[in-house]
């Protein structure tokens, strides 16, 4: 009865606040990793390649998601996003001699990463975008730059705690997402909805059983309420993020690897971790080791 | 059947002025009066399908009941002609005659048929049975209605310028049926610019004009030698041609 | 193409999906809707502002509020109506999110049932209303025996279209938990990016013949109005 009483203001706050319901964990106004703005960058590039024309210009549109927190976020009154994904484009901008602040953000969900690449929408994704070949037959894909793997994400007081528990219950990700078809095979019911936050609220709620995604994703909402949820079990799948690129500009790749291998070497990409997904609670991997780039 | 102080408004427009009248059993009542006098108004709230402002409505000494099941008996019990027929347009006409007696009577199928198969004959339209309506002329289907409203036995019998939407050769055939029936006694309200019926059939005859009962008299008198001035103009103007 | 052929059997299951959502929820509005016809144009003014303020309210708001609802709000208050998975029909259980799915779909879409019965209803000539009453009906034997009906024809193609909407709408619980084609097609998507054209076209086709199937049917029914 409580409950009922409480009923109608939380249905109105909650139909307000679904979009926006993760809004806190992008509010942390870190200013992100001190990049170095190459000058002059353009004398570094050969005549006539991609990155030639983008450090002349001094703009660059890369694709991000907005809405995963430590990843690639954005919150309603957020002017940029945050985020590993986000620090690792900046990085890449920085050595085109681009500031930040002329990197055009575009947000970018699972379905139209590919038709952006093609239609130069964005010159650049990083949007949690796991390398596979069947992307690759359509896009380029230079790193992987971080190697997560899919966990689950359970109430506090569920007794998941084994990939065998999740055979027969219902389990929350995004619809049509990878994550979602490897559960499937695992033998849960898959549940997708539209975003992330929408099914954090369904395992709070107890309407599904679990949550799986990167488990890069679901410790950054672990973190945000300890009390309430937990993650469990090992990775059971392993997810590459790359870069991703137009295959109009094959010469993308040499660059972006070198770059993401650079930033190994000085430390920038771990600070750009630490800074993200390190706050949330995950520890900083190891260096992935990067995919040779097609000999073109 | 007594109407006593009955008052109706259609928002300025006073449409029944302090309606008081009885009509006894077996009586035959035509209500005659120039078009906008409130005669249809009057017949159709006799039984409810027009509400009204004050007054009482008594059907053998009882109030009409406001609405629901109640005022769905009393309907039963009032059968009702209109000028535009009303059949029933999906139906057959023997099912027109037998869908009353069938779901409000709760007869028989086959009794209910019989039944129908005889007051069509009566009515003179029973090779017409299978057809629908749309099929039959105007006469023929006012007829059909006609048959259709005794099928449920009704203590009055209520018609609202019944051959007023007929081609003139069709309004005898259908002018015969209702004196047919007035002969046989059925209690009747008759609204209708059709003089020759008031004067073979009527006992009485109410003139009606802008809302009220101007006067109330037997027909003999009523057409030779008319109290009011309203009623003589009235006359004057219909009986001219 | 490959895609999905060599997928075929999730490609009918996900239809499978969409064509439970579209029968369960289809009936279950039009029982809803006639109900809700039936209040607005009867004779019991509390009935008749009931039914007026559902329509105003289930037909200006968008669906997919009503299924972040059902779907996000209703758990929050406690009503996950997991109850459900205890019933089983056939040797088939039911899923909660089945349930939720069908009940947004069958809110939103029983106001435009109910809008377009009664349409259908008021191209019904007042006569014939009067001529049901008059012989004594009551208000509910005249809509059964009398007017609906008649307002049949009237009502085939209005319904036609609402229920075409509705096999088309179920597509919004792909975000709500239902693997139905929607989903399905998104999963296709992401998992071969090189056939995103061929994998859209084939669920769209998917959904052309749910929906001629629909008309075709509304068309036979129609023809037969007419005849009777």
């Amino acid at each position: 009865m409580r409950r009922m009483k409480l009923g109608m203001a939380a249905v109105a706050v909650l139909l307000a606040g679904s979009l926006t319901a993760c809004g806190e964990a992008g509010d942390d106004d870190n200013e992100g990793v001190d990049v170095d703005v190459k000058e002059d960058a353009a004398e570094d590039f050969d005549e006539g390649t991609r990155m030639r024309e983008l450090a002349e210009e001094g703009k660059v549109t890369i694709g991000v998601k907005f809405d995963q927190p430590g990843l690639g976020f954005k919150g309603a009154t957020d002017d940029a996003p945050s985020g590993f994904d986000v620090e690792m484009g900046k990085i890449l901008a920085a050595d085109l001699g681009i500031d930040p602040e002329n990197i055009e953000w575009k947000e970018t969900i699972s379905d139209n990463r590919e038709p952006f690449l093609e239609a130069g929408e964005v010159d650049l994704v990083l949007a949690t975008y796991s390398i596979t070949p069947e992307r690759r037959a359509v896009v380029g894909q230079a790193g992987p730059y971080y190697v997560t793997g899919q966990q689950l994400l359970v109430r506090a007081d569920s007794d998941i705690d084994s990939l065998d528990d999740i055979r027969g219950t219902e389990v929350c990700s995004v619809t049509g997402s990878t994550s979602l078809e490897n559960i499937k095979a695992e033998g849960a019911t898959p549940r997708g909805f539209d975003t992330y936050s929408e099914c954090v609220s369904q395992v709070l709620d107890g309407a599904v059983d679990a949550m799986t995604t990167d488990g890069a994703i679901l410790l950054g909402y672990a973190a945000e309420q300890p009390d309430d949820l937990k993650v469990v079990v090992e990775p059971f799948s392993e997810e590459r993020y790359g870069v991703g690129y137009s295959l109009d500009h094959p010469e993308m790749c040499e660059w972006i690897n070198e770059t993401i291998e650079e930033s190994f070497e000085n430390g920038q990409w771990e600070e750009a971790f630490n800074l993200t997904l390190g706050e949330a609670g995950v520890e900083t991997p190891e260096q992935p080791e990067l995919d040779p780039c097609p000999a073109s | 059947m007594r109407l006593a102080g009955v008052q109706k408004h259609y928002g300025n427009l006073h449409v029944l002025k302090d309606i008081d009248l009885d009509v006894a059993r077996g009586e035959v009542v035509v209500v005659i009066g120039p078009s906008g006098a409130g005669k249809s108004t009057l017949c159709r709230a006799i039984n409810r399908l027009e509400t009204i402002d004050e007054g009482e409505i008594l059907l053998d000494g009882q109030p009409l009941p406001q609405e629901g099941k109640g005022l769905a008996r009393l309907r039963a019990d009032v059968g009702m002609v209109f000028q535009s027929f009303n059949l029933f347009a999906h139906k057959t006409v023997l099912e027109n005659v037998t869908l009353g007696p069938i779901k409000v009577r709760k007869k028989s199928k086959a009794e209910a048929e019989a039944r129908a198969k005889e007051l069509l004959e009566r009515v003179g339209v029973a090779h017409q049975a299978a057809k629908y309506p749309a099929q039959l002329s105007g006469g023929q289907q006012q007829r059909v209605a006609i048959a259709r409203a005794l099928a449920m036995d009704p203590k009055v019998m209520l018609f609202d310028e019944p051959t007023s939407a007929l081609d003139p050769e069709m309004i005898k055939e259908v002018l015969d049926v209702m004196v047919d029936l007035a002969e046989r006694g059925m209690t009747m309200i008759v609204v209708t610019h059709e003089m020759g019926f008031a004067r073979t059939a009527a006992n009485r005859v109410v003139f009606m004009a802008d809302g009220a009962i101007v006067e109330t008299t037997n027909p003999e008198k009523f057409f030779t030698n008319p109290e009011s001035d309203r009623a003589k103009d009235f006359l004057g103007k219909i009986l001219k041609h | 193409m490959e895609a999905v052929f060599s997928n075929f059997g999730e490609y009918l299951d996900a239809f499978g999906v969409t064509l439970a959502l579209f029968a369960v929820s289809g009936l279950a509005s039009m029982v809803l809707g006639l109900v809700l016809a039936t209040m607005r144009v009867g004779p019991v003014s509390v009935l008749r502002g009931a039914a007026g303020l559902y329509v105003t309210v289930f037909r200006n708001t968008p669906l997919l509020v009503i299924f972040i609802f059902m779907a996000v709000a209703a758990p929050k208050l406690g009503y996950t109506f997991r109850f459900v998975e205890d019933v089983e029909i056939a040797g088939w259980n039911v899923s909660a999110y089945f349930t939720r799915a069908c009940i947004a779909l069958t809110l939103y879409t029983s106001a435009f049932v109910c809008e377009g019965i009664r349409s259908g209803v008021n191209s019904v000539q007042l006569g014939q209303a009067e001529a049901a009453r008059a012989v004594g009906m009551t208000f509910l034997q005249s809509m059964r025996h009398v007017i609906l009906p008649q307002a049949g024809r009237a009502v085939i193609p209005p319904l036609a279209s609402v229920q075409i909407a509705l096999a088309k709408n179920t597509s919004v619980a792909a975000v709500f938990g239902m693997a139905e084609a929607t989903a399905t097609m998104r999963a296709f998507n992401n998992n071969y990016a090189d056939q995103r054209v061929q994998i859209f076209l084939l669920f769209a086709l998917g959904y052309i013949v749910i929906v001629e199937i629909i008309s075709f049917g509304s068309h036979m029914l129609e023809r037969r109005a007419k005849v009777a």
